[in-house]
């Protein structure tokens, strides 16, 4: 008998791929439950999910089952021994309590990494904060209006990015791809990381900032590019906005909960904040009102890796990560925090 | 001996303080304050208050007041003893260039102090188009968040073709801009640009440039050979599905053509900075929530708007100091 894998969340750009590998490898099953409870009695003896044995995963499935969180993981069967993410950001998934099942029972986990996608959004947000770019768009689309504000000092509250420094917060693969995007855009390029990244890692016109106030202070756009975690939560407050340059530009494109959304709202309202650029929030798809308010805010809806390119990309190395799993024990894309 | 005079023809915004560094003890700065064109050629005359100038440091906005530079103008430019017209901006299509080389005025424009802010328009537009960002923003603003769009409609970069049509400061400053994901890139010129890299492939018959773009970016100024360059033919032979962009001139663009193709989905989306017929914009640009649309914003920001101020002026004073200004426009030099 073939084993099982689970798909929680559809594949939608890869089914050919799918089928070609892990066709005669696995038995597919898709996830069929509406709620918690079901999921739980679909791995019971006789139910569809019956001995599992790894699990595709997309953050879409939380809509119906809710997050991979410490009692969905625990609750997860013996068989079940590995989760196959299709994302690059893996915060939904209690990575601890896939540890604490136990040496037997441990799950290991992967994602997708890859930076393009999001990476791009963080250069659109960029390019808009600092050139108003948004508000001059919707200004042409209204009917009052029809072409610009003349209420509006575009050209006063306007900068190019050209000569202006982008300070990026966590240089992986993300934050790395913007730096590259940025870079011929004349900007200088600083970051700051939990280590500082080998010669044979960045280029040298990525200057290393040894701490995250020096990155602040240095700032004309700060880039957000840190993986959600205790450490990371709300790493980004009243003391830290604060530190930052009067002008400057906020750019956010990993996960909302970083932040702290009063501090940013009040740094936008004294002009602190010249902008923010925002594709995450704390609580999506539930949007902060007073954020809409500012003419100067640009929100996208978190499109981050949302191309047709992408997504099956990302479904095709997740699906890969499972394969691998099956025969060799071992996806290649093992999340770094289960690396022994 | 009178004071020979420069004129600021359209208001400077920022470098107030430059000009009256760089023509201090040179020449009187006098700023046309016309409300008319008759007022305007009036003041040229002898004893006029326009009269005694060599030099005109003019930008678009003056023709709200006085009208574009035609040929009634130049005439009475040339008649009043002007020698140079320093233009601010790259497009100097409100010049008419070749009456005023045959009167003897020579004209210069502000290349280069547009080409970064320019590209960094076109790549905006670029990616607004590829990922449908412009709906996007819409969509979440109208309490919508994602609802309304298809990610699997949207694309990355990386591996797409841009064609670049006309590889002068700005399409080659957005050719490097794109390599960075990389895209493929391609162009057409009217001849080679020496300066290109490598990986920028000169396509020589333009009826082969069309279809090998996924985007085109238009980079061409407006003249009358290039007028709906871009036309319904053109269109036709990209392929299904390409994008737009267009932050040089509108006229450039058969507008009715291009409508047509976004209608029948043979263009997937456009990203405009430029139209025809300024500040309208046609109503049926804006029926389709994909498109990427600015109301000419590409140099709208205070650092582009000081160098090209400053780099005009520059001109001027290079003109009364040695007798040139380094950015005579291609046309000055007469092919004959």
């Amino acid at each position: 008998m073939l084993p099982r894998v689970l798909l929680c969340g559809n594949v939608e750009f890869a089914l050919d791929e799918l089928k070609h590998l892990l066709g005669g490898i696995a038995d597919v099953v898709t996830l069929s439950s509406s709620t918690r409870t079901e999921f739980f009695a679909s791995f019971e003896p006789g139910g569809p999910y019956e001995g599992t044995a790894a699990i595709f995963r997309r953050n879409v499935s939380a809509q119906r089952i809710g997050v991979f969180d410490r009692a969905l993981i625990m609750g997860l069967p013996a068989s079940v021994r590995w989760i196959a993410h299709s994302g690059v950001g893996y915060d939904q998934i209690d990575l601890e309590a896939c540890r604490e099942r136990g040496e037997y029972l441990s799950i290991g986990v992967s994602n997708t990494p890859g930076g393009e996608s999001t990476a791009t959004v963080a250069l659109y947000l960029i390019i808009s904060c600092l050139r108003h770019y948004s508000a001059a768009q919707r200004h042409l689309l209204s009917p009052e209006l029809g072409w610009r504000d003349p209420q509006y000092n575009y050209a006063a509250r306007a900068h190019g990015p050209q000569g202006r420094t982008l300070a990026i917060l966590g240089l992986g693969t993300i934050g790395l791809s913007l730096a590259h995007y940025a870079r011929p855009l004349g900007m200088r390029i600083v970051y700051h990381s939990r280590s500082k990244k080998g010669a044979d890692e960045v280029p040298p016109w990525c200057e290393y900032v040894d701490s995250l106030e020096g990155l602040l202070r240095e700032a004309d756009v700060l880039s957000v590019h840190v993986p959600l975690n205790n450490v990371t939560r709300g790493m980004l407050g009243e003391r830290e906005v604060r530190m930052m340059k009067r002008g400057s530009v906020l750019v956010n494109t990993a996960r909302g909960a970083v932040l702290d959304e009063e501090a940013v709202i009040r740094a936008l309202k004294d002009g602190h904040l010249s902008a923010v650029g925002l594709d995450v929030y704390p609580n999506e798809p539930n949007i902060n009102p007073r954020l809409l308010a500012f003419p100067q805010a640009v929100l996208l809806p978190h499109v981050g890796g949302e191309t047709y390119d992408t997504l099956r990309a990302r479904e095709i190395k997740a699906i890969t990560n499972l394969k691998d799993f099956l025969i060799k024990g071992r996806g290649e894309d093992l999340v770094p925090e289960l690396r022994s | 001996m009178t004071q020979r005079k420069v004129m600021i023809c359209g208001d400077l915004a920022w470098a107030h303080e430059e000009c009256k560094q760089l023509f201090d003890g040179l020449a009187e700065v006098v700023r046309m304050d016309s409300q008319t064109r008759d007022d305007f050629l009036a003041g040229l005359k002898p004893g006029g208050k326009y009269a005694d100038t060599v030099g005109i440091y003019r930008h678009n906005t003056s023709a709200d007041r006085i009208g574009v530079f035609d040929k009634p103008v130049v005439a009475a430019l040339s008649e009043a003893g002007v020698k140079w017209v320093a233009h601010n901006g790259a497009g100097y299509d409100q010049i008419d260039v070749l009456e005023c080389r045959a009167k003897g005025i020579t004209v210069s424009n502000t290349p280069g102090a547009v080409d970064d802010a320019t590209a960094t328009t076109a790549l905006f537009l670029l990616v607004s188009c590829l990922r449908h960002f412009s709906h996007a923003e819409r969509a979440l603003r109208a309490g919508q968040w994602k609802n309304p769009l298809s990610a699997g409609k949207t694309h990355d970069l990386t591996g797409r073709t841009l064609g670049i049509l006309g590889l002068g400061g700005i399409g080659l400053r957005l050719a490097h801009l794109v390599r960075a994901f990389p895209m493929e890139i391609v162009y057409h010129s009217r001849r080679p640009n020496p300066d290109a890299p490598s990986w920028c492939r000169y396509v020589e018959k333009l009826d082969d440039f069309w279809g090998a773009c996924d985007v085109l970016s238009v980079h061409v100024p407006l003249r009358p050979e290039t007028v709906h360059l871009v036309g319904e033919k053109e269109i036709r032979k990209m392929r299904k599905g390409s994008i737009i962009i267009n932050t040089a001139r509108g006229k450039v663009i058969d507008e009715e053509a291009m409508i047509r193709a976004l209608e029948d989905g043979h263009l997937s989306s456009v990203g405009l900075d430029v139209y025809p017929d300024e500040p309208n914009v046609n109503p049926r640009l804006l029926e389709f929530p994909q498109n990427a649309l600015l109301p000419h914003m590409g140099t709208e920001n205070q650092d582009s708007q000081r160098k090209m101020e400053v780099r005009a002026l520059t001109n001027v004073r290079d003109f009364l100091v040695q007798g040139a200004g380094k950015d005579v426009v291609p046309e000055m030099v007469s092919k004959l």
